[in-house]
């Protein structure tokens, strides 16, 4: 039982931290959530494979020789489209792309629906991390 | 809606909640450490108000963002910074928002020091998310 000649608690007592945290992680589950949901909504639109984030997730190691490598097929492959400085042509503009590197290699992989081709039979996993480099060095 | 227009309404919805979060830690703040009682609720109540308004306005902020992004949480290079920034932000605020919904007796006096230290902490982040996301518009 309550006992009314108790001084009330002060500000910031009590379950109020606990459930603050409870809310802030709620909030948080809520975005995963939507996140998840449009990943999956995208990856269906254009046939891509959902591919997991990793927080801190890192760029493929890269050289000039590996960059002037992804140059030469990007030229023979898909300068036609992104343009022979890449800044886009009838495809877009490749210049400082903000996604990972597996995003990039995903794309070139599955290509998008209506928009851009496969190249899955056309470019072995070393020539697509050679593309990789290539568009990651454009600044 | 297509991604630039999604864009648009992240650029349209996402200057409200920085500024009411801002206010309200500076306003808490300093009613804490006015003398006045009369002023210091006066600086509780609208510390409170512009704490609500700005986790509100986290919402459509957020769902604008993840939309334009098709959903990416982290992305690559300044998305990644920016992001790295705008979730830890988004969690303090809205704990924040539930905190001073549930002691809502700050007018009473000092608001706790722990909850301006979060506050505090949430201001810095979100000013450094704005940066990252500045960066992505403008730097280009």
């Amino acid at each position: 039982m309550e006992n009314p000649a108790a001084p009330p608690a002060p500000p910031g007592a009590g379950p109020r931290i606990p459930l603050a945290a409870l809310a802030a992680a709620l909030a948080l589950a809520c975005a995963y959530g939507l996140s998840l949901g449009l990943r999956r909504a995208a990856s269906r639109g254009s046939h891509q494979q959902p591919t997991p984030e990793a927080w801190f997730e890192t760029s493929a190691p890269s050289s000039p020789a590996l960059v002037a490598q992804g140059r030469a097929l990007f030229l023979s492959s898909c300068a036609h489209c992104h343009g022979a400085d890449a800044r886009g042509d009838e495809g877009p503009d490749l210049h400082r792309v903000e996604v990972s590197d597996r995003y990039i290699a995903n794309t070139i992989t599955h290509g998008i629906k209506h928009e851009m081709p496969s190249f899955k039979r056309k470019l072995g996993a070393e020539d697509i991390a050679r593309l990789t480099a290539y568009v990651r060095s454009l600044d | 809606m297509n991604p630039e227009g999604w864009a648009k309404m992240h650029g349209a919805t996402v200057h409200f909640p920085i500024a009411l979060i801002l206010c309200s830690g500076a306003l808490d703040a300093l009613g804490s450490f006015l003398p006045a009682p009369a002023t210091r609720r006066g600086l509780h109540a609208a510390g409170y108000w512009t704490m609500i308004l700005g986790a509100a306005g986290t919402v459509p902020a957020v769902v604008s963002g993840l939309v334009m992004s098709r959903g990416v949480m982290l992305g690559h290079d300044t998305l990644r910074l920016h992001h790295l920034f705008a979730w830890p932000a988004f969690a303090l605020i809205v704990g924040l928002a539930a905190w001073r919904s549930l002691a809502s007796d700050f007018t009473a006096g000092k608001a706790p020091a722990g909850y301006l230290a979060v506050a505090g902490v949430a201001a810095l982040l979100v000013m450094a998310a704005g940066y990252y996301g500045g960066e992505m518009m403008l730097g280009h």
